[in-house]
């Protein structure tokens, strides 16, 4: 009996070991990435390094060096050449490495970190090749290089090196740019008071956002029953239950009641808040993420369409 | 306990069976441990609280298995014992075992001993002590002993080659039961009257008035031989029985004086006490057999020893006409010795003895052969009469001699004169024979027409002359007349023995009743007269049988026989050979004619179900077995319960697994041990293996087997040896008789071979393997300077070897000339001495150049220190494994030549010394 360990710090080993899983996290990315691109764009090539965007009629009271006089010489009217998006969009990217996250039940495929960090990688590939810059929040700044789902595995992987401190379960109180995004994805099981500062936080200049709350299966059913004794994941607590069937529907209760606390805090900065349970898929997933971040954004964050 | 045959050793300790019922109720308030979940939302859960606290109950299996695991190890601890044997219940005395170890007690010997051993351990765990009376021992006194003594005079216990009577024994038990009035009495009883079981029986019962007693006997009682009979064309054995339980059937051995089987024969008792079994053999074969056994009947009863009574009979030939031995067709003697020599053994007397009867008669020949001689009165005519009063058979054959003489030693009165038919002043024809009548032993003998007499003495026409007539001639004058005088008798042929008066001496019919003649001899069996015996000397035991019928070395206490003893054996003289080894006196243990009877209980009760004990069979280590595997079990469960999704990731499952399966596979691999070890015998037996000894060191062992290889391979491209790979030997396990040689690297840390192991390697250099011991010790060691620690180790390990003496390998060894010429065996150094056994000195006489000597045989033991193998030895890629000293390769390649000499040596011997000769034998062979 004594050679086994405790549950939470064989959990914590298994988050630190984040590092060592990135490579197929980061194929796992690609492949989901690529897929959505796939499916919603067809083979359309456009690309960044086009900076041709499109002519659009002047409007009166533009400077009148913006006239592409080249392009007005064939028409009546002039027309203005615009550029494609220069000062592109910054997306910032945020998932919870908490040990809680590194929870996966037999229920799930995965644990809700390596989805976390599958959807986050899969959308950094997919805003970078849509022209956003994009950064990982609080590891990074805004990149837009194209190997940008490598570039981002090797900071995590860094980040774990350097920091052995465990990760903090809400996003990191840095105020974002207004007209910037976030997507802040985590299961988000601290106190409601506690996400709602931290948005409102994040959220203080403006920018706009998406929050996606990862759950393990295990965690929605509650399927225990009979003399079970809980272990929180990362510290010592832990609860004794006799009868852990009659603290199912309790728990339900709260479950929702945490769930409309995240989801009321993140309406209050005018955010998305959408619900991810690790046994979908992960494509579904990051298909909605995407769309919802496109049809949200402005006419020229375009990537989307 | 309990109508089934289980016991306790201590059964107060199950009075703690009663915690069970404790036990069961705290199992019951004891919850099992929790499952373990890990479970991130848990502050979710943290404010809940469940008011219901009953905790949830250790499910009815797992409670009945730790009951189960609980009562286990109780009924271990009270030490049950299944089939323990009974005893008298409420007896605190002595249990007294009265043991019959007369022979018949040893066909069932070893189920004797168990029940007497069961009967002492059940004694020994109720308390008591126990007494063993063996019956032989009757004389001394029967004293209580505990467990241990009991064991060891049990165990030297063996059954006796006689029947020792029983009624001495009682006098030392009377003693014993007054003196311990509590004393249990177990008789266990071989069932045959012999030694006086009823007399025994009536008394014991009167004895052990207030005494539990009991009779263990076997139902089946054994079989004897009671004597044997030697008919002409068959040798009968009698084979006798108590009663219709002993075996109906089965088969009779002869064998002679080495034990083997010569001849056998079935036999069926039917429905009777008593059968034949008859051995018809060839009368060479036959006069080997020494003696008669029973199959699956070891019992000196059941043996019959075969002495001179039971063989051809011994006849000595004595012929007055001495001086025509030149012309042997002319002498009496060459005619008889023809005739009988394939029945009899022929004495005749040679040389120059002054009286060959005197000389031929110490001989002890059952019939005496006189051919055509006159015995004067004296020392040599009463010597001769006694020789017939004590049962010799005298034959005599008339003669010029006969015919002058004047004696008594003929069967009837002889006229002056004989007659002469057919002879050239006769008109008288030679005399047919006439068939043969009744009274004689010749009846049934044809009388061959051209059998005829041209000349015979003539019997006085007396009174019952007719009687002792055995043939006649046609005319009725008796040509062959006999009397019986004594225990013996006289035969006489009125005709010579060779064919001056009758043509008889050369016709079949001849042989036939000569041979009659000596079968007469064996009818009446030579017993000498008490005037004899007093005179006689004795005859020491010279092989005697024990209890099995096997015969051996006599025990110190064995006594001489007088000569002539004519009993059976007993304490004092044991069945057996008596004598000097060229003419022995049997002694058997049954008298001829014996019947064996049933012993007669006189009412003693019968212990049920006789000598069949199953043997007890102690259950406590395997109930702690059981109760171990139930707790193993009883974890598993437990983590499953706790944690049944992630049952198969824990550790400690996979160790309590591991443990249980690594338990039940040491059993099979602890049987599967002796089939590998025969497996590799069978490789060693069919190819040639070098061996070498596994130190236990791994680097000298690799050393070992790469060194041994590589020899192998060079042999194998040099020579004609085909060996293939070495193989590792532990003295102590693998049979070393496979291996022409034992390389053995000593190792001074290791711990000594086992006594066994020591032993194993003495039997294995007697019987003509040869070792080399390779101290490797050459660099380290000073001449005179102190041993290094190798060779104190074999010196410690050769003190328990029989070491011949040795020498440093002299340079015209035939070890350095088995195919190199060499003058020294070099290993990884050159300096080192190597040794092997001395030769004998070179003989003075022998001028001729010899280049080579050897011994009658190999060397058993070779010693070197130069590490041979760490010389021999290449790794897989050719190169070497150890660097020389002094070094170069031309001293790998003399190492690899001594190993190749050595290797010759061991297998050829001293060929190659005689093969030096071969060109002079050639030379020798072609002139």
């Amino acid at each position: 009996m004594a050679t086994a360990p405790a549950p939470s710090s064989r959990l914590r080993e298994q988050a630190a070991t984040l590092a060592a899983r990135l490579p197929s996290l980061v194929v796992a990315a690609r492949r989901i990435a690529q897929s959505v691109m796939h499916g919603v764009h067809g083979r359309r090539q456009a690309g960044p390094g086009e900076t041709f965007w499109q002519f659009r009629p002047f409007v009166s009271g533009e400077p009148a060096a913006r006239v592409d006089w080249r392009r007005s010489a064939r028409e009546n009217h002039a027309f203005v050449r615009e550029r494609e998006w220069e000062a592109a969009h910054t997306l910032w990217l945020w998932f919870d490495r908490s040990a809680s996250m590194a929870f996966g039940s037999e229920l799930a495929a995965s644990t809700k970190l390596d989805r976390a960090a599958v959807l986050t990688l899969a959308l950094a590939d997919l805003a970078v090749r849509g022209g956003e810059r994009v950064g990982l929040l609080g590891l990074s700044r805004p990149i837009a290089a194209r190997g940008i789902i490598d570039r981002f595995a090797e900071i995590l992987a860094a980040s774990e090196l350097v920091d052995r401190a465990a990760p903090s379960q809400l996003p990191p109180v840095a105020p974002i740019a207004a007209r910037s995004k976030v997507v802040l994805i985590g299961d988000f099981l601290s106190p409601g008071d506690e996400v709602a500062r931290s948005f409102a936080a994040i959220g203080s200049n403006g920018a706009e956002g998406q929050v996606l709350m990862i759950c393990d299966p295990l965690e929605e059913t509650f399927p225990f029953a009979g003399h079970t004794e809980f272990l929180a994941p990362a510290d010592v607590a832990r609860l004794r239950a006799p009868r852990a069937q009659n603290l199912r529907a309790a728990y339900l209760a709260r479950l929702a009641a945490q769930r409309e606390a995240v989801r009321s805090a993140s309406a209050r900065q005018g955010w998305d808040f959408a619900l991810h349970r690790t046994d979908e898929s992960a494509a579904a997933a990051l298909l909605s993420l995407h769309a919802r971040l496109s049809e949200r954004g402005p006419a020229n964050l375009a990537w989307g369409t | 306990m309990f109508g089934l045959p289980l016991a306790f050793a201590a059964p107060a300790v199950l009075v703690a069976l009663v915690a069970l019922g404790a036990l069961y109720y705290f199992l019951r308030v004891t919850p099992p441990r929790p499952r373990q979940v890990v479970f991130p939302p848990l502050r979710l859960l943290l404010g809940l609280d469940d008011k219901e606290t009953t905790p949830a109950k250790t499910p009815w299996p797992l409670l009945l298995l730790r009951l189960a695991i609980a009562a286990a190890v109780v009924l271990a601890m009270a030490g049950p014992i299944w089939n323990a044997a009974k005893t008298a219940i409420g007896r605190d005395g002595a249990l007294l075992v009265v043991f019959d170890d007369g022979w018949a007690s040893a066909p069932s010997w070893d189920r004797r001993i168990a029940v007497a051993r069961e009967a002492m351990s059940a004694a020994t765990r109720a308390g008591r002590l126990a007494a063993l009376a063996p019956i032989s021992q009757g004389g001394l006194d029967v004293m209580p002993l505990d467990a241990a003594n009991f064991e060891s005079k049990l165990s030297a216990l063996a059954p006796v080659p006689y029947a020792p009577p029983r009624e001495a024994a009682l006098a030392p038990i009377g003693r014993f039961l007054a003196h311990d009035p509590n004393a249990e009495i177990l008789w266990i009883a071989d069932g045959l009257e012999l030694g006086g079981a009823a007399g025994f029986a009536t008394k014991l019962k009167a004895l052990a008035e207030g005494h539990a007693i009991a009779v263990a006997a076997e139902g089946a009682t054994p079989i004897a031989i009671a004597g044997v009979e030697s008919l002409p064309g068959a040798l009968k054995a009698r084979l006798t029985r108590a009663d219709s339980n002993a075996r109906a059937e089965g088969v009779a051995r002869a064998l002679d004086a080495q034990g083997r089987v010569i001849g056998q024969t079935p036999f069926q008792f039917g429905a009777r006490l008593t059968t034949d079994a008859s051995f018809d053999l060839p009368v060479e074969l036959r006069n080997e057999i020494a003696r008669l056994v029973v199959a699956d009947e070891p019992a000196a009863g059941a043996t019959w020893l075969i002495d001179e009574r039971w063989r051809r009979r011994r006849v000595a030939i004595v012929s007055g006409a001495s001086a025509d031995i030149a012309q042997p067709l002319l002498s009496p003697n060459y005619y008889v010795r023809r005739a009988l020599a394939p029945y009899a053994d022929i004495r005749e007397a040679h040389g120059e003895v002054s009286d060959p009867i005197l000389a031929l008669l110490a001989e002890k020949p059952s019939a005496l052969v006189l051919a055509d001689m006159s015995v004067p009165p004296g020392p040599t005519r009463d010597k001769l009469n006694e020789f017939v009063d004590s049962g010799g058979v005298l034959v005599r054959f008339a003669g010029t001699r006969l015919a002058a003489g004047d004696d008594d030693l003929i069967p009837t009165a002889l006229r002056r004169g004989g007659r002469t038919l057919g002879g050239a002043l006769s008109w008288e024809t030679p005399k047919h024979i006439a068939p043969f009548e009744d009274p004689s032993p010749f009846v049934g003998l044809a009388a061959p027409d051209e059998v005829t007499v041209t000349r015979q003495v003539l019997a006085e026409p007396e009174p019952g002359l007719a009687a002792k007539t055995w043939a006649r001639l046609a005319d009725g004058t008796p040509l062959v007349t006999a009397e019986r005088r004594g225990k013996g008798m006289i035969v006489l042929f009125h005709v010579t023995a060779d064919t001056t008066w009758s043509n008889l001496p050369i016709s079949g019919l001849f042989v036939e009743m000569l041979r009659r003649i000596i079968a007469e001899a064996g009818a009446a069996p030579a017993a000498p007269a008490g005037s004899v015996a007093k005179t006689a000397q004795t005859l020491p035991p010279w092989r005697t049988l024990d209890g099995f019928g096997v015969l051996g070395a006599p025990p110190a206490n064995a006594q001489p026989i007088p000569d002539g003893f004519a009993g059976i054996g007993e304490a004092t003289h044991l069945p057996g050979f008596y004598g000097a080894a060229d003419s022995l006196v049997a002694v058997n243990a049954m008298a001829p004619g014996e019947a064996l009877a049933a012993a007669d209980y006189a009412g003693l009760p019968l212990r049920a179900g006789g000598l069949a004990v199953a043997p007890p069979i102690d259950l406590k280590p395997w109930l702690l077995l059981a109760a171990l595997v139930g707790f193993l079990i009883d974890a598993l469960a437990s983590l499953w319960l706790a944690r049944p999704q992630s049952f198969v990731r824990r550790p400690a499952a996979l160790l309590i697994a591991l443990a249980l399966f690594a338990g039940l596979a040491g059993v099979d691999r602890a049987r599967a041990q002796p089939a590998a070890a025969l497996d590799q015998d069978m490789k060693a037996a069919l190819e040639t293996h070098l061996g070498y000894i596994a130190t236990g060191d791994a680097d000298v062992d690799e050393t070992s087997r790469l060194g041994l290889s590589t020899l192998a391979k060079v042999l194998d491209r040099r020579t004609s040896a085909a060996v293939a790979e070495p193989i590792a030997l532990d003295p102590a396990r693998d049979e070393l008789a496979f291996y022409p040689l034992i390389y053995w690297p000593i190792v001074a840390g290791r711990p000594q071979p086992p006594s066994l192991a020591v032993a194993r390697i003495t039997a294995y250099m007697k019987n003509g393997g040869t070792v080399i011991f390779d101290t490797r010790d050459a660099l380290n060691s000073r001449p005179g300077g102190a041993s290094t620690p190798e060779t104190v180790w074999l010196r410690t390990l050769l003190a328990g070897v029989d070491v011949p003496l040795l020498e440093p390998i002299p340079r015209d060894h035939v070890v350095t000339k088995t195919f190199y010429l060499l003058d020294s065996f070099v290993g990884r150094t050159d300096m080192g001495q190597t040794w092997i056994e001395a030769l004998p000195p070179p003989d003075p006489n022998d001028r001729a150049p010899r280049p080579a000597r050897a011994g009658d045989s190999v060397s058993p033991i070779i010693i070197t220190s130069n590490d041979l193998a760490g010389a021999w030895a290449l790794d897989a890629n050719g190169s070497p494994l150890h660097p020389l000293v002094p070094g170069g390769p031309r001293q790998r390649e003399l190492a690899w030549r001594g190993g190749v000499n050595l290797v010759m040596y061991a297998l050829t011997g001293n060929y190659k010394a005689d093969q030096v000769h071969a060109k002079d034998l050639l030379e020798r062979l072609s002139h």
